[in-house]
């Protein structure tokens, strides 16, 4: 991944480029075809630095729930998957997580197998929020989690075309628009620590916790040096809080 | 010269020798399927390739792992309880080789062995984005 992270910088716009140095991150490249955002956590850059940032930073979420994605660990066990299906009721034709996989060639001729874990990523300026009619959506205050009013929902699945993910899919048995909302209601508010996925993940490759906690996991694997960060495409503008690494 | 003597008689010959030769590429085709073929492992996580070809390819012999690493019963590593990565970083299983000398370490390129339940899907003949938690992201 790191050899082809040089392409297409061209096309970040400064906005971005501001918005990540004050994250702390530098941006390094642009994958796959401009839809993956390389970021590198920059040295000189005190970690404090990132409470005085736009976007990510200014707001009052506490905690605000993030995930790191330890890419290169998925094996595509589906453990994530079996977990969040049992925990949040996902029948067998929509999905709240799921995993992408891709073949890529590598340097020595031959081919690799890349799987990407996904689901809602909680954008700091969700699409889908946006479109609503009813404010069924919303982003909650508290945590930045997007969630999900059923009782508001009409099933119009405009937010279904707005989002950049395909992260969201109507579910016939509440006939409402069904996502990931961080196990916010079946585990989070009953005092667990981790989504239902993290918690099954047996190569601990979702890393998940509060992305202003210094001492969290995630705050410290986006924030070690010369670290590769990358997010899903951020030409969306949508800032999302799924993080992905290779370590 | 005298054995041949009629072309009849060379002809018969010929076609035995091209029966013999099938005969015996059957016979090696017989025994490549002995050589264990592919084990797909599903436990404790789905699933993991294992193929006997490319390892033999490699001059590897039976008991270079038989029956001392692995029984020669498929599916008998998996019913162990230590049949895990820690084990293999261990140097059992997998690990005795894979151990980042003799081949690659079992900590690093994961997916050469994981083919996830998406590879496992497609080894049965079944469309990972078929149906159910399934489905592209395009």
């Amino acid at each position: 991944m790191k050899e082809r992270s040089s392409r297409h910088l061209a096309n970040i716009t400064d906005e971005e480029r501001r918005t990540f140095l004050k994250l702390g991150l530098k941006i390094t490249g642009v994958m796959a075809g401009g839809s993956i955002l390389s970021l590198v956590s920059v040295k000189d850059r005190p970690a404090h630095a990132y409470m005085d940032m736009t976007g990510y930073v200014k707001n009052d979420y506490k905690p605000h729930y993030c995930m790191v994605i330890r890419q290169n660990h998925c094996v595509d066990c589906e453990k994530c998957k079996e977990a969040c299906v049992k925990t949040n009721h996902v029948p067998s034709y929509g999905w709240r997580t799921n995993i992408l996989e891709r073949k890529v060639d590598t340097e020595d001729g031959q081919t690799m197998t890349i799987f990407m874990p996904v689901l809602c990523n909680h954008c700091m300026n969700p699409p889908c929020v946006r479109v609503c009619p009813t404010k069924a959506t919303y982003k909650d205050e508290k945590t930045g989690i997007v969630m999900m009013d059923y009782d508001k929902c009409i099933g119009c699945k405009t937010c279904m075309a707005a989002c950049p993910y395909n992260a969201r899919y109507f579910k016939e048995e509440n006939r409402a628009i069904d996502k990931c909302n961080f196990c916010y209601d079946t585990r989070l508010s009953k005092g667990e620590k981790l989504t239902a996925c993290a918690a099954a993940c047996p190569a601990n490759v979702r890393v998940f916790g509060d992305l202003k906690d210094k001492n969290g996991e995630p705050y410290k694997l986006i924030h070690k040096p010369d670290r590769v960060v990358w997010v899903l495409r951020p030409e969306t503008g949508a800032k999302p809080t799924i993080f992905y690494i290779n370590d | 010269m005298k054995l041949f003597k009629h072309p009849f008689m060379k002809i018969i010959a010929l076609l035995l020798g091209v029966c013999l030769f099938a005969f015996a590429g059957q016979a090696m085709g017989e025994d490549e399927e002995e050589d264990g073929g592919t084990i797909v492992f599903t436990k404790p996580v789905k699933a993991v390739i294992f193929e006997h070809k490319i390892h033999m390819e490699m001059g590897m012999e039976c008991d270079s792992c038989h029956d001392d690493i692995f029984e020669m019963a498929t599916g008998t590593a998996e019913e162990n309880d230590d049949f895990t990565m820690k084990s293999l970083y261990a140097g059992k299983y997998c690990g005795a080789c894979h151990d980042g000398d003799t081949a690659f370490a079992s900590n690093t390129r994961c997916t050469a062995c994981h083919i996830g339940v998406r590879g496992y899907q497609r080894m049965n003949g079944e469309s990972p984005d078929a149906e159910g938690h399934g489905g592209g992201h395009e």
